[in-house]
């Protein structure tokens, strides 16, 4: 059975990074929102280019649009950032390392360990993800629903997989790991 | 509880958090933001993103459990064959 060390400041630190945690997603979704292409590179960028390597096919940046593989005809713009997945994935990982914030260094660690495990898994999620839809576009199924309606499909699949994914993940992870100190 | 029902009810449960995430960033934070007046597109998506994932989840389990079955069943089938 697993035993918490409970300390006397974890009260307040959960409270912390609970109430910090929302502050980022709500931030990040703000950002989002307002947001033009141009500025969410720092999410599009490591996608393109990963998506550019599993499918063999470059993608250029196109100056207001996002980023284009003029071979494949298939253009990364604002909507395609998982700027969602990512917000959703933090939120997640800090749910499952909640119980790590015991003191204000290991509250900080789990925020930062969440922000940067969400923002790793968007990138890679989001890349298999239009790799996906490139194959799915290069080789259409004659189905009954529209390339739309398959597109769709396809996103929440991979999206709810990749949480799925990450979060067995982290469960498995933190079951092994020895509790931060903090000290 | 066993068999095929089991496992779908013990992978939806190993599945809720994943799942509130993804609804709270799919469903609930549009609909806070006012999607519900964006009408029919929006109760489509909606509709789409609530249904998949568990579907996913009681297919997957579908297939393991008969997968299982199948595989039982040739296990049992092949001391027998070698018996006659």
């Amino acid at each position: 059975m697993r035993t918490r060390i409970v300390t006397a400041g974890a009260p307040k630190a959960q409270l912390a990074v609970a109430a910090a945690a929302m502050l980022i997603a709500l931030a990040l979704k703000q950002h989002y929102s307002d947001a033009r292409a141009d500025d969410l590179l720092w999410v599009l960028t490591p996608t393109a280019q990963l998506a550019g390597a599993m499918t063999g096919s470059p993608f250029t940046l196109q100056p207001g649009e996002g980023y284009l593989s003029r071979e494949r005809l298939f253009l990364i713009e604002k909507s395609c950032a998982g700027v969602n997945f990512m917000i959703a994935a933090f939120g997640m990982l800090v749910f499952a390392l909640f119980h790590r914030a015991r003191t204000a260094v290991s509250a900080g660690s789990v925020l930062a360990v969440s922000l940067i495990a969400g923002y790793m898994a968007a990138v890679v999620v989001n890349a298999v993800r239009i790799a996906m839809a490139m194959w799915l576009a290069a080789h259409p199924v004659a189905l009954s629903i529209s390339s739309a309606a398959v597109h769709r499909l396809e996103g929440i699949l991979v999206y709810f997989c990749g949480l799925m994914l990450l979060y067995e993940a982290v469960q498995r992870l933190d079951r092994r790991a020895p509790h931060w100190s903090g000290r | 509880m066993s068999g095929p029902r089991a496992h779908i009810v013990a992978a939806l449960r190993r599945a809720a958090v994943p799942l509130a995430a993804y609804y709270a960033v799919t469903l609930a934070l549009p609909l806070a933001n006012g999607a519900a007046f964006a009408g029919a597109r929006f109760a489509v998506h909606a509709m789409m993103v609530l249904v998949v994932p568990p579907a996913a989840i009681v297919l997957v389990c579908g297939c393991y459990a008969l997968g299982r079955a199948c595989l039982r069943a040739a296990t049992s089938a092949a001391p027998a064959a070698r018996h006659q």
